[in-house]
């Protein structure tokens, strides 16, 4: 069983859907972003906060996968300032609902003043909340702009064991296992981490608080990277306990502070279709088998 | 329909006989702070938040409790809701009910609900106050393809039959077959039953044949009081399948029929039409057999 702890579902086809869970992916959470270019009206964000509590969670489902979801302003829209107030008085309406994980994903782009004051309202924001924060962290001058996401996260006494620092590569690691944050790793085939470069850092890290994700949105990206990573990592002899704590356990144990995500919701996953329920199917399988949907749990289109 | 105080009563008692003492104690505080607050935030916060106090367990209601449900309102039937919506529903009627910010929460709440939050929603459609004004939020609703609002709407709810124009009906109905929903669970469907709805159902049926696919048994209710030569021609056709459940649905219809035709039809099939007639198959025992099967 994996979890895909970082995933864009809304950009993603149903072939993605079955191949994701044929590949053993039980569960997956889509941190609210940006959508490849700018919005422009405030309703769009309403629009797509509610996707991601409704219909994309609907849809996953259909698959026999498990959707959870982190709701957020993205630091790139955050430059847009008036915008960015009115999606700031959206998200408390959707930051308490069922299955949202944590705030995120929020953090630097460019490093501007506007990203600064909206990241640092969030922090605040999942402080009230009692959620984890996933961070993002910068394309651009990376390094300097997580040590500046960990920085401003400690100035707002943010619990570090609270936060996911994402997008990590070789050269910011280690300050972020250092200072007691998460870190997790994007598997991009041509930008971000490879699988074997991955292999190389639980090799050296070891599997405390490392957490492998696809990131797989509306570019060139890979739903099944964390499957994927996981057999590289086996193939190259690193043992199974690590496997499975940096392509399961270790997001379902940092996104479960939110007590929104528990692994029950995939081993004794009831059927969407109430009817099976009533009619006294048992859905439970033995051990730790998680529920197998089935096409007539699809809905027509 | 009975007051709200006494809806709200009902519903407070079965949460209380079925949640644990801190859920119960935490929606008694929420529902007195929604009444009372000025700002909506506390109702919207409590609202998602149930979630966190309540399961989504089905009542299993009592007879009794079901017979209060249906004296409450005509038609009220929570017996397949679960104890989560029973308190959103509850925290609902705690809403102060002034019309236009009633109205402001209310949409608000439609436009950013989860899908359990909708599925609450809509199901509480027959207790909630100014249900004429909700007609055009209860035909958008169908429009969903998540079986669970589609459901909180048009299974076991008396809100369609009572408001929807024919058409709408008619869509709803459609809509069923083709999500192959359970048609027995729509309330007062053979009441409502017309000969515009008749023909599409027949015309469906046509669609999926040609496609070399099954029809859904429970879609010859829909013609029998309008049986004609054409729908005598279909369910010949059905009586001709192989499998059990659809040949009882044709028998079922022909022999709710009032035709000659019809009864001519039924015979040769004498153990059946006996099971018809001592309440062996009915539309309710075939829609279960199919839903099962389907499962």
């Amino acid at each position: 069983m994996y979890i895909d702890p970082h995933i864009h579902l809304v950009s993603r086809t149903t072939d993605d859907y079955e191949a994701m869970r044929k590949a053993g992916i039980v569960a997956t959470i889509e941190p609210a972003f940006w959508l490849g270019q700018p919005r422009t009206e405030v309703g769009s964000f309403k629009d797509y906060f509610s996707t991601l509590v409704g219909w994309e969670r609907f849809r996953a489902s259909q698959f026999g996968i498990v959707h959870y979801c982190t709701m957020g302003l993205n630091s790139k829209e955050a430059n847009n300032v008036p915008l960015a107030e009115q999606v700031m008085e959206l998200l408390p309406l959707f930051a308490g609902k069922e299955g949202v994980v944590a705030i995120g994903e929020i953090g630097y782009d460019d490093q501007t003043e506007a990203e600064d004051r909206f990241y640092r309202l969030q922090l605040e924001l999942a402080k009230e909340v009692n959620l984890p924060v996933l961070i993002h962290t910068p394309h651009r001058d990376k390094k300097k702009g997580t040590t500046r996401s960990m920085d401003v996260a400690e100035e707002h006494q943010v619990d570090p064991g609270w936060v996911v620092v994402d997008h990590n590569n070789e050269e910011t690691v280690k300050e972020v296992l250092d200072r007691g944050f998460w870190a997790a790793f994007t598997i991009y085939p041509h930008t971000k981490m490879g699988s074997e470069r991955m292999v190389e850092i639980v090799k050296q890290y070891g599997p405390e608080r490392i957490i492998v994700n696809s990131a797989a949105d509306w570019g060139i990206s890979d739903p099944l990277a964390v499957p994927k990573t996981a057999h590289l990592m086996r193939k190259m002899g690193i043992p199974e306990e690590h496997v499975r704590l940096t392509t399961y356990q270790n997001a379902l144990t940092v996104f479960g502070l939110s007590g929104q995500m528990d692994e029950n919701d995939w081993l004794k996953a009831p059927s969407i279709d109430q009817t099976k329920k009533l009619g006294g199917n048992s859905v439970l399988r033995g051990g730790q088998v998680p529920r197998v949907e089935g096409p007539a749990d699809r809905v027509e289109n | 329909m009975a007051s709200d105080i006494e809806i709200k009563s009902f519903l407070r008692k079965i949460i209380e006989n079925r949640a644990e003492e801190k859920s119960s104690s935490w929606l008694g505080q929420k529902a007195e702070q929604t009444e009372s607050s000025s700002s909506n935030s506390t109702f919207f916060l409590a609202f998602s938040q149930a979630s966190r106090f309540f399961k989504k367990e089905n009542l299993e209601l009592s007879t009794e409790e079901k017979d209060q449900a249906r004296n409450l309102a005509p038609g009220f039937d929570p017996s397949h809701w679960d104890l989560l919506q029973t308190a959103r529903t509850c925290l609902l009627l705690h809403f102060p009910q002034e019309k236009e910010k009633w109205f402001t929460a209310i949409n608000q709440l439609f436009e950013t609900g989860d899908m359990y939050e909708q599925q609450a929603l809509y199901a509480a459609l027959p207790v909630m106050p100014f249900q004429e004004e909700l007609l055009s939020r209860a035909i958008d609703g169908c429009r969903t393809n998540m079986t669970l609002i589609f459901d909180a709407i048009a299974l076991n709810n008396p809100f369609p039959a009572k408001y929807f124009p024919e058409a709408n009906w008619n869509q709803l109905v459609l809509k069923s077959i083709f999500m192959q929903r359970p048609l027995y669970r729509i309330q007062r469907l053979d009441e409502r039953r017309n000969p515009a709805l008749a023909d599409i159902a027949s015309d469906f049926a046509h669609e999926r044949w040609a496609a070399g696919r099954d029809v859904m048994p429970e879609l010859w209710r829909l013609v029998v009081p309008f049986i004609n030569e054409k729908f005598v021609a279909d369910l010949k056709k059905v009586l001709a399948s192989n499998a059990q459940l659809e040949v009882e649905a044709g028998l079922l219809a022909l022999y709710g029929c009032e035709s000659e035709v019809a009864k001519q039809l039924l015979q040769g099939h004498n153990e059946e039409v006996m099971a018809i007639e001592y309440g062996e198959i009915t539309w309710e025992k075939i829609g279960r057999d199919f839903q099962e099967k389907k499962a």
